[in-house]
């Protein structure tokens, strides 16, 4: 039975009443504002506005060299920053086609896998918060914490990690690191099954979330939707799989589908995705070749360090990177990585100088955003919420 | 001396004294530390620290003081009408809150009458049914508020705070019937005292818990909606209209509306523990002392009326930290699921309720009629 | 459906159950057994060992990680000079313009150039470590440990020369003067194998 009201028109010449979510409302985390008009308590019509935290990544991206773009992706999706960084750097690696050495590879894979988990945890943290399971949320968040000091261990920032560079890392997993890594995974693990104890039984918490905000499978093709979104629709597009970059078509793990793309689908896909993803980040700590951490590509890589201070070579090789930025031949490249909401695009287009000529991002939330109001209408203003907390906008990378 | 003692045999005297202990002494006391328990308690539950941090010099106090700083900050604070809202009711809304939730504690005895001299501020012959009638003036409390604030998240809030209370109060109602039906009686005093008799030979008392259980269930989650705790705090609903009817509130005003909840809480819990868990009784405590298979411990009368105060105490600090805890388990319902959960479950649950018990009632009646 | 295309590993999919049963359908049995997990919390963190991962700050510090960026120093040769030659690497390298570099030319022919001025706008920072990455002298670093700056007005937050010599510039509100991580050199300098002590 869905709970979707049946739309009839007004008696009594009565208006629909215009009620104002946002931007500064508890619900629209993020900033964004929907103008909503309310039948009584259903949505008659609703319509999202963004742009609230735009900050015009794209046009600045334009201005700086390749290097100093790398700080700014930390701020797309500020909950897998990590993700972005490699996203990225693996852009621009293609425009210049050269390839990070495998232990790179794989210690990339092993960061996007807890920037994906911190991603799932703080998205169905928020969802379960916004239904009034706050303790969920403060769980979800506590086991966070371990893995952004995991994350900080590696990259020397929880958030504004700025880690991959182009042709490699910004520096190797430490000495201790997978151990530890392996320790908070279980503390995740754990806490994962306290969480669902305490909600994915519960009718209240089923009622809630089952049935609400459904977008067909055909409908959510058309709004070009990626994701654990389009996941939770049935269609089993997963990045990984179906363009697989780095080593992760090495890695064996299982892409979670729903049935109805309800947001209790969305809720369970993304559940079952943090677990595969531990899965991966386990295998990929099996599989972690020793080796380089970077490439030996002077074009993109600074040298070593004692070579710069040795050797004249070396330190004009520097100089020329750090001055006009790794130059990398005329064209264009786009590539896209399994974010933690669906597919997140890079495309760059060079004109053979340090500067990009165009950079451009496919944010997956923004089409999301865009079918808020075809997800909400003829649900109750409380179903805004739980809709709103699945579809996980997050507004740095939204509006870029 | 004999002038003063005059006064105090003095009824009306004796009420009001009462009344100023009970009031002051129990119910606004533990409401108060109850807004720094349900954030140190709750912080518990979610593995955090919860407030520390208000201090004098040094001392903290494991944040005792932010009681202090709480009430501090909203006296202090400004107390915004908003622009276009009705003043007066405006200003007085948040009493009828507060009075819905205190006026409960009328009828609550704290332990057995001694001699003339009771531990309730009037024991009235229409008894829980006061309790009905107050509760419902609870809602106006929401209603004027979220109407008089001239705000349409306001005015969301008070609607569904209406519909809900209308709602609950009908099987509030019928939750009790069934009590009323095994007591034969409305008076507290009777429904406490009948609580202090046993089955089996002086083995199990016949708490209400265990003559009425469904009854119980149904009233507390009554309780709960009418007090708009989570689950069903659909007209606050902070995370779709932010705070629903008091969103335009700030300063003391605010406060009142906060302390109201919470002595709300209080006088759930007060309630529940008189009508399903024996009230101030110990099980086996009689008057004179313990009672258990024809074993006897002698106890004084103070020492008696004593233990059956922190009895009572302590079993309704218990359902207190209940509703507490149970509001950081579990989420929220929606508001439609609420008015459905009222009128198509439980209503029909407690009719049945009434049904049961008079069948059980009439048969063992015929049963010991022979 | 075939939207992937030409895949190239195996593709897994796993439905995920959203099947719930009669148990589910009413409100008590999970509820009670929500309340077991709380009240277990709620027992073990009044009572028992504390499992929380808040900190009671200023008085309390976190182990940071020795990789971790914090507020810059500029690191001075053995004679006590600053090792820095104002080559401008830093300022220029700085996503957020946040470094401000004048030099001058000194008499002693062992350093013959340095920086008159170089003043480093914490405010406007953004703690990415590429200044570190591109010091060709490895005259800057970011291993103070400092995690914390707050100050009562904006002038204080323009680091000075002689202020960022000083690694142990104490907090002016938390009274808290941290200690340095214990960063090794290879720690300090990502780029680096490790071969700097020949």
């Amino acid at each position: 039975m869905t709970t979707k009201r049946r739309l009839k028109p007004l008696d009594f010449g009565a208006e629909p009443m215009k009620i104002e979510l946002g931007p500064s409302h508890p619900a629209t985390h993020g900033i964004t504002r929907f103008a909503i008009e309310l039948d009584g308590e259903v949505v008659v019509k609703m319509e999202a506005e963004i742009g609230y935290l735009h900050r015009g990544f794209e046009k600045e991206a334009e201005a700086t060299n390749y290097i100093k773009i790398m700080p700014y992706t930390d701020r797309l999706n500020y909950v897998s920053p990590l993700i972005n960084n490699v996203g990225y750097a693996l852009t621009v690696e293609k425009l210049f086609g050269v390839e990070a050495p495998p232990r790179a590879q794989f210690a990339r894979v092993i960061m996007c896998e807890i920037s994906r988990i911190t991603d799932h945890l703080t998205c169905n943290g928020a969802t379960a918060m916004e239904i009034g399971a706050m303790t969920v949320f403060l769980w979800f968040l506590k086991v966070r914490e371990y893995l952004w000091e995991c994350v900080e261990e590696v990259t020397g920032a929880r958030l504004t990690t700025n880690w991959a560079r182009i042709g490699g890392n910004a520096n190797d997993l430490p000495d201790g690191f997978l151990p530890m890594l392996e320790d908070r995974l279980q503390k995740v693990e754990a806490v994962l099954l306290e969480g669902e104890a305490l909600i994915l039984k519960n009718r209240i918490f089923i009622d809630r979330v089952k049935d609400v905000g459904i977008l067909s499978k055909e409908r959510a093709i058309e709004h070009a939707f990626t994701g654990p979104m389009l996941r939770a629709c049935g269609v089993p597009y997963d990045v990984r799989r179906a363009d697989p970059y780095l080593v992760y078509d090495q890695l064996d793990f299982e892409i979670p589908v729903g049935t109805v793309g309800d947001c209790f689908d969305r809720f369970l896909v993304r559940q079952e995705e943090i677990r595969q993803s531990i899965s991966i980040i386990r295998q990929a700590s099996d599989k972690l070749p020793p080796g380089d951490f970077h490439c030996r590509d002077r074009r993109v890589w600074m040298p070593d360090k004692y070579e710069v201070f040795n050797s004249i070579e070396g330190l004009i090789d520097h100089f020329k990177i750090v001055m006009d930025g790794p130059q990398p031949p005329p064209g264009e490249a786009y590539q896209a990585v399994e974010g933690g909401n669906g597919e997140l695009g890079f495309y760059i287009v060079s004109d053979g100088s340090g500067q990009p000529l165009k950079c451009r991002v496919r944010p997956p939330c923004f089409n999301f955003v865009a079918a808020m109001g075809e997800m909400t209408v003829g649900h109750y203003l409380a179903d805004i919420v739980p809709i709103f907390g699945s579809i996980n906008m997050i507004g740095g990378e939204l509006e870029r | 001396m004999d002038a003063i003692l005059e006064i105090l045999v003095n009824p009306a005297v004796q009420a009001i004294l009462k009344i100023a202990v009970i009031v002051m002494g129990f119910v606004m006391l533990t409401g108060t530390v109850l807004t720094l328990m349900e954030r140190k308690w709750m912080s518990a539950v979610q593995d955090r620290l919860g407030p520390n941090r208000a201090n004098v010099g040094r001392f903290t106090g494991h944040g005792i003081l932010h009681i202090a700083a709480d009430g501090l900050k909203s006296i202090f604070k400004e107390d915004t009408i908003p622009e276009g809202a009705d003043r007066v009711i405006f200003t007085i809304a948040p009493f009828f809150a507060l009075f819905a939730s205190i006026v409960i504690w009328a009828i609550i005895p704290f332990a057995a009458p001694i001699g003339g001299f009771t531990f309730q501020i009037t024991d009235v012959d229409i008894g829980i049914l006061l309790v009905l009638a107050v509760t419902s003036m609870g809602v106006y409390g929401a209603v004027l508020a979220g109407w008089c604030s001239n705000n349409k998240f306001a005015m969301l809030g008070a609607t569904r705070a209406t519909a809900q209370m209308l709602s609950y109060e009908i099987f509030l109602g019928l939750s009790l019937v069934g009590v009323f039906m095994v007591n034969g009686s409305v008076t507290v005093s009777t429904l406490v005292e009948n609580q202090n008799t046993y089955w089996f030979d002086g083995l199990i008392p016949k708490w209400g818990v265990f003559t009425q259980p469904l009854a119980f269930v149904l009233f507390f989650t009554a309780m709960l909606a009418e007090m708009k705790r989570l689950p069903f705090d659909a007209p606050e609903g902070e995370s779709e209209i932010i705070a629903g009817y008091f969103l335009e509130y700030s300063g003391m005003r605010w406060s009142t509306f906060m302390l109201a909840e919470y002595l709300a809480i209080v006088g759930t819990a007060g309630l529940t523990v008189t009508l399903f868990f024996g009230g101030y009784h110990i099980p086996w405590l009689f008057a004179d002392g313990f009672h258990l298979f024809g074993w006897i411990l002698e106890l004084p009368v103070w020492l008696v009326a004593l233990l059956q105060i922190g009895a009572f105490i302590t079993k309704t600090i218990f359902f207190c930290w209940l509703v507490i805890i149970l509001r950081w388990t579990i989420p929220r319902f929606r508001f439609d699921q609420i008015m459905e959960l009222g009128w198509k479950k439980m209503l029909p649950l407690a009719l049945a309720n009434v049904m049961v018990t008079a069948l059980v009632l009439l048969a063992i009646d015929h049963w010991q009629a022979g | 459906m075939d939207i992937g295309g030409a895949l190239k590993a195996e593709l897994k999919v796993k439905v995920v159950d959203r099947t719930r049963g009669f148990t589910e359908a009413l409100y008590l049995p999970a509820i009670l057994a929500g309340l077991r997990i709380t009240v277990r919390h709620f027992i073990r963190n009044m009572f028992g060992k504390r499992d929380v991962v808040t900190i009671s700050y200023p008085e309390e510090q976190r182990r940071i990680s020795p990789r971790y960026r914090g507020r810059h120093r500029l690191t001075v040769r053995e004679d006590g000079f600053i090792k820095c030659v104002a080559c401008y690497m830093c300022e220029e390298i700085c996503p957020a313009n946040c470094i401000h570099i004048e030099s001058g030319e000194m008499e002693d022919k062992s350093v013959e150039k340095y920086p008159v001025v170089f003043d480093i706008d914490e405010l406007r920072c953004v703690f990415c470590g590429l200044c570190v990455e591109a010091c060709p002298k490895d005259a800057i670093r970011m291993d103070t440990g400092i995690i914390a700056m707050a100050y009562t007005d904006r002038d204080r937050f323009d680091f000075t020369r002689d202020l960022l010599r000083d690694p142990y510039h104490e907090n002016e509100k938390t009274k808290f003067r941290s200690v340095p991580s214990p960063a090794t050199e290879a720690e300090a300098l990502p780029h680096s194998e490790g071969k700097l002590a020949e």
